[in-house]
């Protein structure tokens, strides 16, 4: 007996309207959504570095971080690459679409109450800025909460910089340090060349008044943690946004696990003490 | 936990009251050296004499192997999503300790952070009762410590001379016995005595003894050894097959079908494994899990170590089915000795 229950299970989406879609870069869209039912937008809180479930009708699901504010409770924002079969098919998409959400997921998010009253570092490469955009504009809303900010910042070439405008806002800034870099740089470009481990060994907070966020491809940790290492940041202090393959999000199809940690449950953000010994973390 | 004793002679009629009354899935023989759960619909059908099934009993109907889990419809711009839930009543006869240890852990799972309907609703609509067994050749579910179970069934029927010893763990398993079955008494101190003397004998009767303690401090040890575990992974086809006779495999894929009306589709979940090239495979083309060493060594961890972390209990009931169906002869149980001695040595 099958039936159509009309209690909701913890696979059924929640129906949004994707409002406004920015073309950023030649790979990279961002999409403002909201959900139908007012009730449901004025009820999801997220925390910086939780994530999404999204749907496009008859293509499937895929997990996005949540790139916005938590502050903004009027839409959130994902930052989407056309890459995968969902985020093809949502870079077709148009305005006024609708789209399944389920979430937000992960208990492991960028902890931004034990940053406060300390220096923060943000490391991020590549796409990995999106879901640290969320906490860097949430704690830019109460910058005095916090000491110095710093932010790193690797990308492929200039081309495929994401949030120009809001770099060059931090950029105007005397309350924020911004590192950029690019792997290959253009005419134009005259700025720092090379990965975001090489401007790791010019920081110079204190370790034990500093909190580190790192979020990039899966190839850059291993680099960035050796370089953390050895300015002798305390491994509870620094944490780290784990991408993996996702299908539920919810800690039942078990794709995403490294050891005996779920990243879409227990993450996806770790400290590094929490994955020191996990194999295939880092 | 009630003790009760059903005598031989009311054991027939006890079975086909339940088979008259309810959905009744039961071990068949389907040809001469196999045996299925299925559809029971007379006593003469029930063949309680089965070693051990390809497909584990339950698996199939709690988890099955492609499940709808997800309904949904679009006229022009509006698009409605509805669950898709199955939970009908099924009583699930001749289970034997290791595959109801293994219920437990899918219990767990599908329990734990959040809770999935899809599962729960048809667990919480199955009655199980348990039968004893003889282990074959490539049981070893006694070094797991899985040989015997003291909850998630209703009844646990184990035959002693003219009588069967029940174990009864629910009320609602106490009720189907007082409904359904004449000429039922205590258990009395001769019946626990003859009880435990088949118990003892049962575990005298294993050959297989991995040694499944070691393996969880020494694999940290023996993680990076990647000459190890090309050795151990030498022969492996990456077929999968180990996770889908598996009775604790639960990862699963989820995908969507439209219709050709392009106004209705589904969400399906079904069974994958960790043995294949794409489980680990991200958009992009970075994969995790690159090579069969990595898959069978994270198998490996995930059977003996995730869990015993996780749940305090290790994700292997040692029913050997992997290693009867491997193509490869590739044995969990003989790998785990090779952990220990590799380091030992």
């Amino acid at each position: 007996m099958k039936e159509k229950e009309s209690k909701k299970t913890i696979y059924v989406p929640d129906i949004a309207k994707i409002t406004r879609i920015e073309e950023v870069t030649p790979t990279e869209k961002l999409f403002n959504i909201v959900f139908e039912e007012p009730k449901k937008q004025e009820e999801f809180s997220f925390k910086p570095g939780q994530f999404v479930e999204l749907t496009v009708f008859g293509v499937g699901e895929a997990p996005f971080s949540i790139t916005s504010n938590p502050n903004n409770k009027e839409y959130f924002q994902l930052c989407i690459r056309n890459i995968g079969n969902v985020s093809g098919a949502l870079h077709r998409m148009k305005e006024g679409s609708k789209v399944g959400i389920r979430g937000p997921f992960g208990n492991g998010y960028f902890p931004y109450e034990k940053m406060k009253n300390h220096n923060v570092l943000i490391i991020a490469g590549g796409l990995g800025l999106a879901p640290l955009m969320s906490l860097i504009r949430y704690i830019l809303d109460s910058r005095d909460d916090y000491k110095e900010i710093m932010i790193i910042y690797g990308a492929v070439n200039p081309a495929s910089i994401l949030y120009k405008e809001d770099i060059g806002e931090w950029c105007k800034r005397d309350d924020i340090r911004v590192c950029l870099t690019v792997d290959n740089p253009d005419d134009k470009w005259t700025g720092e060349i090379g990965v975001c481990t090489n401007l790791i060994p010019r920081v110079d907070f204190p370790p034990e008044d500093t909190k580190v966020v790192v979020c990039g491809p899966p190839v850059m940790y291993k680099y960035v943690v050796q370089e953390l290492e050895k300015k002798e940041f305390a491994p509870e202090d620094v944490y780290l946004s784990l991408e993996r393959r996702m299908e539920c999000g919810v800690g039942k199809c078990n794709h995403c696990h490294i050891g005996n940690k779920l990243s879409c449950v227990d993450g996806p953000v770790f400290s590094l003490w929490e994955i020191k010994n996990l194999k295939e973390a880092i | 936990m009630l003790y009760k004793i059903l005598p031989r002679d009311s054991y027939q009629s006890f079975v086909e009251n339940l088979i008259r009354n309810f959905d009744f899935i039961g071990p068949k023989r389907k040809d001469k050296a196999t045996h299925e759960f299925t559809k029971i619909t007379s006593f003469g059908e029930l063949d309680l004499s089965y070693k051990k099934t390809t497909i584990p009993p339950a698996k199939q109907i709690l988890f099955p192997s492609t499940e709808e889990i997800v309904e949904y419809r679009r006229e022009d711009n509006s698009i409605e999503f509805r669950p898709v839930v199955e939970h009908s009543l099924k009583l699930l006869f001749g289970v034997h300790s290791c595959d109801i240890n293994a219920i437990n852990f899918l219990d767990k799972v599908f329990s734990t952070d959040f809770s999935d309907d899809n599962y729960l609703s048809k667990r919480r609509n199955m009655v199980i009762i348990g039968t004893d067994c003889e282990p074959r050749e490539t049981c070893f579910c006694l070094a797991m410590g899985k040989e015997y179970v003291t909850a998630g069934f209703d009844l646990f029927l184990s035959e002693l001379t003219n009588r069967y010893f029940v174990r009864v763990a629910t009320s609602q398993g106490n009720k189907l016995i007082e409904k359904y079955a004449s000429g039922i008494s205590s258990a009395g101190e001769k019946d626990f005595k003859e009880y435990n003397e088949k118990i003892g004998d049962f575990r005298k009767k294993f050959k297989l003894s991995p040694d499944a303690k070691s393996f969880y401090d020494n694999f940290d040890l023996i993680y990076n050894d990647e000459e190890f575990w090309k050795k151990v992974a030498k022969n492996c086809f990456s077929c999968g097959s180990c996770c889908l006779v598996c009775p604790t495999c639960f990862c699963f894929n989820v995908r969507d079908e439209i219709e050709l009306n392009l106004k209705e589709g589904k969400r399906i979940r079904e069974w994958d494994s960790c043995m294949i090239p794409e489980y680990g495979l991200v958009a992009g083309g970075h994969n995790f899990r690159p090579t069969k060493e990595n898959r069978l060594k994270q198998r490996y961890q995930c059977k003996l170590k995730t869990f015993v972390d996780k749940f305090n209990t290790y994700a292997c009931v040692g029913c050997g089915r992997c290693i009867e169906t491997c193509l490869a002869n590739i044995s969990i149980a003989s790998d785990i000795d090779s952990v220990r001695k590799e380091v030992t040595v």
